[in-house]
């Protein structure tokens, strides 16, 4: 969209395509088989679980990918830090406490992922509400403040482990932290999945503004920018959207920070086709590793070790590439 | 005709002031420069006019307060260079000179093609002619600074308030910048620079405010001050030095400072 050179435009292009076949394969992977002929002639099980399981995991593989690697892109653009993450001011830690309190004191999944929800939520609005009392302004606050509010969310969750029975109860949190699209049903999905393409479109829409907030603040000031308000709107953006997903899926590592940098990698530049790309590279990632967790053992496997399993090594040849930079 | 006025201005970091009681007045089209030793408070001048610092005492541009106006309309009315832009992302040149027309743009508004010609030719001005494309962390430091001076001429602002844009640049371009800076005033539009070189502050400035302990310590007018009386203000920054006159091959008088022995 800025600077239209083909190159981006073909990877965009690339990038939809290869996700469209991810999706594609998505849909027919898992452990009941279904098979094209079967839907077709109206195989009454196989069209339950393709309508009811498949499109909504593939949807949320598709959409929480997507939405993990464009958020990723624009609090690595805002804290002018290549490792910052929405972990960086404790979205994962908020929604992992408030999914185990749902697990414990709540039942059915819908309710685990509402607590979640709004864990991630309340870790939020602490963490930007502590930064303000620092007048200054600077984005340093909030990721100090977010640390903090990451401990006590930690610390909520441990508290919450001790209590909980180890026999069903932790297992299950321990089996929410580990992260899975697994059983996402599409009658749960609805709210999660509006608000957050409503979070995207304004993520694109304030595309500008976020590569203004990437200067230095006093700087950004004097370009016109109201940079304590626009960087809250941004962030609060951002972070609803990856807590709408994680609050469905539960944690997944690595996409939010690998797919900014391939992105970046790609396209050299950080216009607003590369929030396009950087969003569809996690939602590449996600879609693939989830058809992986589901088809490389007997029994399902937590996605983040796929996501983490493609994602350290790249982490690790960035840092390398950076070192001979210099 | 405009006028610019600076009154009773504080300020400084951690509740320690640098600058104190700073006052001055200044007309339309009147390019001033701020010299002063390292830590006088030049910086914090600038940014204190800016409003990036928090401060005492008020700035008027044209009867206007700038204290009171909104970031949008003090960026369309005032440009700012700080001493190195902090853009640390892989971004074109062109984009970084389309963030100046950010005041004249709605929230969700993109630039138009004609800001985008704007755009280019500022950027040819400032002597970065076919370098639209080119990722402004790759350019040297010298060209960051051309590249923001262009972002910084794009709109039509009326005061330019600038960190020793000449800092990083080289003999050549030092001038161009300041022919480019002479260019663009007329008898509305005024700068306020902070100088490291203290020959471009002399035959470029039409004032020099000599700041010494957070303070004005005096006013200069480099075209009309008696030599004797510039070099014993200048001494209090630089040590001893003494000021010449010499003539361009065109004709035009330049003042030229040597640095003499620190004896007794």
């Amino acid at each position: 969209m800025d600077l239209p050179t083909v190159p981006t435009r073909v990877l965009c292009a690339a990038g939809m395509i290869l996700m469209i076949l991810l999706a594609a394969a998505s849909l027919f992977t898992g452990q009941y088989p279904l098979t094209l002929e079967g839907l077709l002639q109206g195989d009454e099980m196989q069209r339950q679980v393709f309508l009811t399981l498949r499109i909504s995991r593939t949807l949320v593989g598709m959409i929480g990918g997507f939405s993990l690697g464009a958020a990723g892109f624009v609090y690595q653009t805002i804290f002018r830090n290549p490792l910052a993450s929405p972990d960086i001011i404790g979205v994962s830690s908020g929604a992992s406490a408030g999914a185990a309190a749902g697990i414990l004191f709540l039942s059915g999944s819908a309710a685990v992922t509402a607590s979640s929800f709004a864990g991630a939520l309340l870790a939020v609005i602490l963490a930007l509400a502590l930064s303000s009392l620092d007048r200054s302004g600077r984005s340093s606050t909030i990721v100090l403040a977010g640390i903090a509010v990451h401990s006590l969310a930690q610390t909520a969750l441990m508290s919450l482990k001790l209590t909980a029975d180890p026999e069903r109860e932790l297992a299950s949190i321990e089996y929410w932290i580990m992260g899975s699209l697994n059983g996402i049903s599409i009658y749960s999905i609805g709210a999660n999945m509006i608000l957050c393409l409503i979070c995207l479109v304004i993520l694109f829409l304030l595309h500008r503004q976020t590569i203004l907030l990437s200067a230095e603040e006093g700087e950004a000031r004097m370009l016109g920018v109201r940079v304590g308000r626009l960087r809250l709107i941004i962030l609060l953006t951002a972070t609803l959207c990856v807590s709408c997903i994680v609050s469905l899926s539960g944690l997944i590592s690595f996409v939010g920070l690998l797919a900014p940098h391939g992105a970046r990698l790609l396209t050299k530049r950080n216009s607003c086709s590369t929030l396009l790309l950087s969003g569809l590279l996690g939602g590449i990632l996600l879609t693939g590793a989830d058809i992986l967790a589901r088809s490389a053992a007997d029994s399902e496997l937590p996605v983040s070790i796929f996501t983490s399993l493609l994602g350290a090594p790249f982490l690790i040849f960035l840092i390398i590439r950076g070192r001979q930079k210099l | 005709m405009s006028f610019f006025s600076v009154s009773q201005l504080s300020a400084g970091y951690d509740r320690e002031h640098v600058i104190e009681d700073i006052s001055f007045e200044l007309e339309g089209g009147c390019l001033t420069g701020i010299l002063g030793a390292n830590g006088s408070g030049k910086t914090t001048l600038l940014k204190a006019v800016c409003g990036i610092l928090p401060h005492k005492g008020n700035c008027t541009l044209d009867q206007v307060l700038l204290e009171g106006l909104p970031p949008k309309k003090l960026a369309a009315l005032c440009g700012y260079i700080p001493q190195r832009s902090g853009i640390s992302i892989d971004i074109s040149a062109l984009e970084v000179v389309l963030m100046g027309y950010n005041p004249e743009l709605k929230l969700l508004e993109r630039p138009n093609r004609e800001m985008r010609q704007a755009a280019a030719q500022a950027l040819s001005l400032a002597g970065l002619q076919g370098m639209e494309d080119v990722n402004y962390l790759h350019l040297s430091e010298g060209q960051k600074q051309l590249c923001i001076l262009a972002r910084t001429l794009t709109a039509s602002r009326q005061l330019l308030l600038l960190d020793e844009p000449e800092s990083a640049l080289d003999f050549r371009f030092r001038y161009r910048m300041f022919e480019i800076l002479r260019g663009w005033m007329n008898d509305r539009r005024l700068i306020l620079t902070a100088l490291h070189d203290p020959m471009l502050a002399l035959n470029y400035c039409d004032r020099l405010l000599i700041l010494s302990n957070g303070g004005i310590q005096c006013v200069l007018s480099p075209a009309s001050d008696p030599p004797e009386k510039m070099e014993q203000e200048l001494e209090a920054i630089y040590g001893r030095i003494s000021l010449h006159t010499c003539h361009r091959q065109d004709g035009a008088r330049q003042l030229v400072m040597l640095k003499e022995p620190e004896g007794r």
